[in-house]
C-alpha cells in the first residue's frame, strides 16, 4: 500500500515564524486538536505602506520605488506601475514593445517556477538526509525511467551523496539549516523512496545552475542586469536587445531553460507527486482569481494568452468575468485604522499597530475581496480559469498531468494540484517563448523596430495595471492630480492568497486551505509548510540588514 | 604570460525603501557616479535579489559587498568582515536571522564557484523606518565608507579616480548624496 501522511492526536497550538527563511515576516498561527488543525491565523509581521513614499512623486518614478517593495519580484512591481500609468495617461505601445514585455515576463515564469519548485518547496517533500541511504546505480535507473533525454549515470549521484553528507557532517548546513527532516527520529511525515530523495536532490543542485542561465536569459532583454530597466510609460527602450546577436544570446539562453523544464523539472514534479497523491485531498481552497498575463493588445485584457477571469465555488463550469469594480480591501482584522473596505483607487493605508498575540487585528496585510469572497491567486487560479475557458495548450498539460496521476480535476483543488499547476502554467509558457520570438524577428526582419510611443502627462487621470505575476494577481491603482501622484495603491498577490480574515469574518485563502491539515508532528509541522509554501509566499521582500551580533563568533574588525 | 587582472565586483545591497537599509545601495551608486574605474571593476546595485545575485556573483574573482551591518558598535561605526567571518556566524548561529545574500554564498559554493568575498558594513542608525535615503548619521559617513571600499578595490588591484564631471544626482537617488 503507498505511505499516508501519518496521523497523530496532538492537541494544542502550532506557530511556524518564520514561514520564510526571513525573520518576522510571515507567521502561521494554527490550533490543533485530535492532530488537525481546527483555527489558523495567518499574519504578515511587515508593513510595507509603499503608497506614503509615492504620495507627490513623478508618476514615471513610481516604478523605481516599486519595484524595491519586494525584494525578487522587481519586474513585475516595475511592469504593473508602468502598465498603470500607461493606463492613466491613454499611451498606446507599441506591438514590439508589448512582445518584448512578454519575453521579460515569460524569463521570469521559468526563472521563478524552476526556483520555487527545487529551492522554495523541494524540500518540503524531499528528505535530503534519506537521500544518503539511496543506492545510486537504482537512482540513475528511475531517474533516466521518467524520461529519454537524461542520461545520469551512477557516479553522478555517488558523488551528489558525497557532497551532502560533507555538508551535513560539517554542521554548516546553511540552506538546510531548520530543515524538519533534520533531528534524532526520522520525520514519518516525508516518505519519498531513498532512490527518489536522492534524485531530486541531485536535480535541486543543477536547477542551482539553470536559474542563472534563466536569470541571465532576464538581463539580456532586461537591460540593467540584476534588476530590469527597460520598461518605460509609452513602452520600452532596449533597442540593443533588438539585434540579431542579441536575439540568438536569448534564445540559446531560453533554450537550454526550456529543455530543462521538460526533461526534468515536469518529470520530476509528476514524479514526487506520484508518491504524496493524499495531498490531492489536502490544502484546497473554493475562489480564485487570476488577471490573465501575456497580451497581445495591451487595452484588451482578454487578448492575453492567459485570460483573466474568476472561478466561485470551484465550478470550472463557469468562468466568470474579472470585473475591477468587484476588487475591494478589507482592514477590520488587520493593522489598520477603523474597519470600512475600499476600492483600491480610493484606498486608505492608516497604520495602526495592536500587538503580535492579538487575535482580532492580526497582520499588517489588508485583506482584498472580489465580490465580498476571498480568492486565491497564483498559478492554481490561471490554471483553473484557462482551463475552464478551454485554453488548448492549457487543457493539453492539464490533461498530462492528471493522465499521468491517475486523478481527475477536482484533485487540482489541493495543495498537490497547486504545486502542479505552477509546474503546468511553466511548460505552457515555456512551449509558447519561441512563437513570441518569433513574431520580435518577424517584425524587425519587415523594418518594424518601434519600441516607444510619445505621449504627455495629463492634469488629472487615474489608471491601474494588472499584471499575474508569478506568484499571482498584481495590481497597481494611481491616481494623478496636476502631474503628480495623488494616490497609488498596490494590491499584491501575497495579500490575496496570504492575507486575513475580511470584515464578514471570511478567512483567508491560505488559511482556508490550512484547516483540517493534519500535523504529525507539532515540532516539525511540515504540514504546515507543505500547504504555505505551495501559495508561493514572497521570501525575500523588506529587509536585508546583516547581523553579525552571533556571539562567540564576532571576530570581525572594526575600520 | 602574465595574469590577468582580479575580476572585482563592488555589489551594493539592502533595501532603499528602509532608510540605512539601503545604505550598501546609495554607496554603490555614488561610487559609480562619481568614480572612474578600471575595467576589471563592476559596481552593481544588488538589492535584496538574493540568488537572482548568483551569476554576477560566479562571474567575479572577488566580492565586496556594502551592506549594512548590525555589530554592536555607535551608529555610523564602519566593519570589515571576510568571507571566513561570515562562515562562522552562520555555522554557529541558530537564528534565521541571516539573510539571503549569506544563501546566496553559499548556494555560488554547492555550484562550485564561490569567489573571496570582503563586506564593508556600516552600522544603521534607523533601519526600520519606511523612508527613501540614508539618516543623517549614515550621510556623514557614508563618504569614509566610500573610501575603504575603494581602499578595498585599489588593493586587489583595481584603481579608480575621480569623474573631472560626474553625472547629477537622479531624482530617485537624490536622498543618497
Amino acid at each position: 500500500m503507498a505511505p499516508k501522511t501519518p496521523q497523530s492526536n496532538f492537541s494544542g497550538p502550532v506557530v511556524v515564524d518564520p514561514v520564510t527563511r526571513i525573520e518576522g515576516h510571515l507567521r502561521i498561527d494554527a490550533t490543533v486538536e485530535n492532530g488537525k488543525i481546527v483555527d489558523v491565523r495567518s499574519s504578515s509581521q511587515l508593513f510595507r505602506g509603499l503608497e506614503i513614499i509615492l504620495k507627490g512623486r513623478d508618476p514615471r518614478d513610481a516604478q523605481h520605488f516599486t519595484q524595491r517593495a519586494c525584494g525578487v519580484c522587481t519586474y513585475v512591481h516595475a511592469l504593473c506601475s508602468t502598465r498603470a500609468v500607461d493606463n492613466a495617461v491613454k499611451v498606446k505601445i507599441p506591438k514590439n514593445a508589448t512582445i518584448m514585455r512578454n519575453l521579460v515576463m515569460g524569463s521570469q515564469y521559468l526563472h521563478d517556477h524552476i526556483v520555487h519548485f527545487y529551492h522554495l518547496h523541494a524540500l518540503d517533500w524531499v528528505n535530503v538526509a534519506n537521500a544518503l541511504q539511496a543506492d545510486p546505480a537504482k537512482t540513475a535507473a528511475l531517474s533516466n525511467s521518467l524520461n529519454a533525454n537524461r542520461k545520469e549515470t551512477a557516479d553522478q549521484f555517488k558523488a551528489v551523496q558525497t557532497k551532502v553528507k560533507a555538508l551535513i557532517d560539517s554542521g554548516k548546513l546553511g540552506i538546510f539549516t531548520n530543515a524538519y527532516f533534520l533531528g534524532e527520529k526520522k520525520n514519518e511525515a516525508y516518505y519519498l523512496p531513498a532512490e527518489a530523495d536522492l534524485m531530486a536532490v541531485k536535480h535541486y543542485l543543477d536547477a542551482l545552475h539553470m536559474q542563472v542561465k534563466a536569470a541571465r536569459a532576464m538581463a539580456i532583454f532586461g537591460a540593467k542586469n540584476p534588476h530590469t530597466q527597460f520598461t518605460v510609460v509609452g513602452g520600452v527602450t532596449n533597442y540593443d536587445a533588438l539585434k540579431p546577436d542579441r536575439i540568438a544570446e536569448y534564445k540559446a539562453l531560453t533554450d537550454e531553460v526550456i529543455a530543462f523544464i521538460r526533461d526534468f523539472y515536469i518529470p520530476d514534479l509528476l514524479a514526487v507527486a506520484s508518491f504524496y497523491k493524499d495531498w490531492a485531498g489536502i490544502g484546497g481552497t473554493s475562489n480564485f482569481i487570476s488577471f490573465g498575463e501575456f497580451p497581445t493588445d495591451e487595452y484588451n485584457h482578454d487578448s492575453r494568452f492567459f485570460a483573466p477571469g474568476v472561478i466561485m465555488k470551484r465550478d470550472i463550469a463557469k468562468p466568470q468575468a474579472m470585473d475591477q469594480k468587484k476588487i475591494e480591501e478589507h482592514v477590520k482584522h488587520s493593522w489598520y485604522v477603523g474597519d470600512k473596505a475600499h476600492h483600491p483607487y480610493n484606498g486608505v493605508t492608516e497604520p495602526k499597530y495592536t500587538k503580535l498575540e492579538d487575535k482580532d487585528r492580526y497582520s499588517w496585510m489588508k485583506a482584498p475581496r472580489y465580490n465580498g469572497e476571498a480568492c486565491e491567486t497564483g498559478p492554481l487560479a490561471t490554471v483553473l480559469v484557462a482551463f475552464a475557458k478551454g485554453h488548448k495548450p492549457t487543457v493539453d498539460a492539464v490533461t498530462l498531468v492528471l493522465k499521468y496521476l491517475g486523478v481527475g480535476p477536482e484533485a487540482l483543488f489541493s495543495t498537490l494540484g497547486r504545486t502542479a499547476a505552477r509546474g503546468i502554467e511553466c511548460l505552457v509558457i515555456a512551449n509558447q517563448m519561441q512563437t513570441w520570438l518569433d513574431a520580435l524577428v518577424g517584425n524587425v526582419k519587415s523594418g518594424d523596430t518601434e519600441l516607444y510611443t510619445p505621449w504627455k502627462m495629463p492634469n488629472e487621470a487615474e489608471g491601474v495595471g494588472f499584471v499575474q505575476a508569478p506568484r499571482g494577481a498584481l495590481s497597481h491603482w494611481i491616481k494623478i492630480k496636476k502631474g503628480k501622484i495623488e494616490n497609488f495603491q498596490l494590491v499584491v498577490p501575497s495579500t490575496w492568497s496570504l492575507g486575513p480574515r475580511c470584515a464578514n469574518g471570511k478567512l483567508g485563502p491560505v488559511e482556508e486551505a490550512l484547516m483540517g491539515t493534519p500535523i504529525f508532528d507539532p515540532a516539525r509541522p511540515v504540514e504546515i509548510l507543505r500547504t504555505v509554501h505551495s501559495f508561493d509566499p514572497c521570501i525575500a521582500c523588506g529587509v536585508h540588514v546583516l547581523d553579525a551580533k552571533t556571539g562567540q563568533t564576532a571576530s570581525f574588525k572594526v575600520l | 604570460m602574465t595574469d590577468s587582472p582580479k575580476r572585482i565586483l563592488v555589489l551594493g545591497v539592502g533595501n532603499i525603501l528602509f532608510t540605512d537599509e539601503g545604505i550598501g545601495v546609495c554607496a554603490a551608486d555614488e561610487i559609480a557616479r562619481l568614480y572612474d574605474l578600471s575595467d576589471n571593476v563592476t559596481v552593481m546595485d544588488g538589492g535584496t535579489l538574493g540568488t537572482r545575485l548568483m551569476d554576477p556573483i560566479m562571474g567575479c574573482d572577488l566580492l565586496i559587498v556594502v551592506d549594512a551591518v548590525l555589530g554592536d558598535g555607535e551608529p555610523g561605526s564602519i566593519y570589515r568582515l571576510t568571507g571566513e567571518d561570515l562562515r562562522k556566524s552562520l555555522a554557529f548561529k541558530d537564528s534565521m536571522h541571516q539573510t539571503d545574500l549569506v544563501d546566496t554564498l553559499i548556494m555560488c559554493e554547492i555550484v562550485g564557484t564561490r569567489p573571496d568575498a570582503v563586506i564593508i558594513g556600516m552600522e544603521p542608525f534607523d533601519y526600520h523606518t519606511l523612508n527613501v535615503g540614508i539618516s543623517e548619521v549614515a550621510k556623514g559617513r557614508q563618504e569614509a565608507l566610500m573610501g575603504f571600499v575603494l581602499e578595498e578595490v585599489v588593493k586587489a588591484g583595481g584603481s579608480c579616480s575621480l569623474k573631472a564631471n560626474p553625472s547629477p544626482i537622479t531624482q530617485e537617488r537624490e536622498p543618497c548624496a
